[in-house]
């Protein structure tokens, strides 16, 4: 088992022009776009589309535009207090590969998230 | 009115947002630095522009105009503000310096970020809101 402050295999995932990442493990699945994802451009105060979902063992699904697979071992950087909250607290820290930050998220956590911001928008 | 004419016993680092001039304790301001394309948290509000690795630490990268309800300065440049429980980048659109400050330390509004701005304060022609670094960043923390 790997230490708290590190993962192995994670999905690199681009939302527009940002990024965001997920521990492999709590993806189930990557399927095509569905009309019941939930678009993670919503946690950018955009509107954008998706073209691929990520299903969590849950049967949730997260929608982003593209995603990448990273099988090194990661270090994670804790977060600060000051965005700890963001994303309903579904934040665990950050990592650096391909040269730049990614915000590693919980994947469940951040759907309950983007459903919230949805029932906020209704 | 004594309070208006006195001068403070700290320093300050005293830098520009936009049109507005801000001052923090200079002990806590470690550097100013010009930072690299930022990271979006997902989920922030306006205000917190993105993140940056310095360090071995993450900063959030907070604009101060943005945050008080004005336009955002555009600035590469941060105040980085080093306290016990982390650290903060202030974009700062010029910088004047460390100076002593003349007036008062009262809040400068009753609620929101404002409690954590004090004056009303002189350096030399310039007003000026004194951050209270521990205010601010308790502010931010609980999503200000």
């Amino acid at each position: 088992m790997l230490p708290a402050g590190r993962v192995e295999g994670t999905l690199l995932c681009h939302v527009g022009p940002h990024r965001i990442a997920f521990e492999a493990g709590e993806v189930a699945s990557i399927a095509a776009p569905d009309a019941g994802a939930v678009s993670a451009h919503r946690a950018f105060q955009d509107s954008g589309g998706f073209q691929r979902v990520l299903v969590t063992a849950a049967g949730e699904t997260v929608g982003v535009d593209g995603l990448e697979i990273d099988s090194e071992v990661l270090s994670v950087l804790p977060p600060s207090p000051v965005v700890a909250g963001a994303s309903g607290g579904s934040l665990r820290g950050f990592v650096i590969t391909r040269g730049v930050l990614w915000p590693l998220l919980r994947l469940d956590g951040f759907q309950r998230y983007l459903r919230g911001l949805d029932g906020e928008g209704a | 009115m004594a309070a208006l004419e006195s001068e403070t016993r700290q320093s300050y680092l005293v830098f520009a947002c936009g049109s507005s001039w801000y001052a923090v304790p200079a002990e806590a301001a470690a550097e100013v630095v010009t930072f690299p394309e930022l990271t979006r948290v997902p989920g922030s509000p306006p205000h917190l522009l993105g993140v940056f690795a310095h360090r071995g630490e993450v900063i959030p990268v907070v604009d101060m105009s943005l945050l008080v309800g004005g336009v955002t300065a555009g600035s590469r440049r941060a105040v980085l503000v080093r306290l016990s429980r982390g650290t903060l980048a202030l974009t700062a659109s010029s910088v004047a310096g460390v100076s002593a400050l003349m007036g008062a330390l009262e809040p400068l509004g009753p609620s929101g970020v404002h409690v954590h701005l004090r004056g009303p304060v002189k350096s030399g022609s310039r007003d000026v809101a004194v951050i209270d670094p521990e205010g601010l960043f308790d502010h931010l923390s609980q999503g200000g």
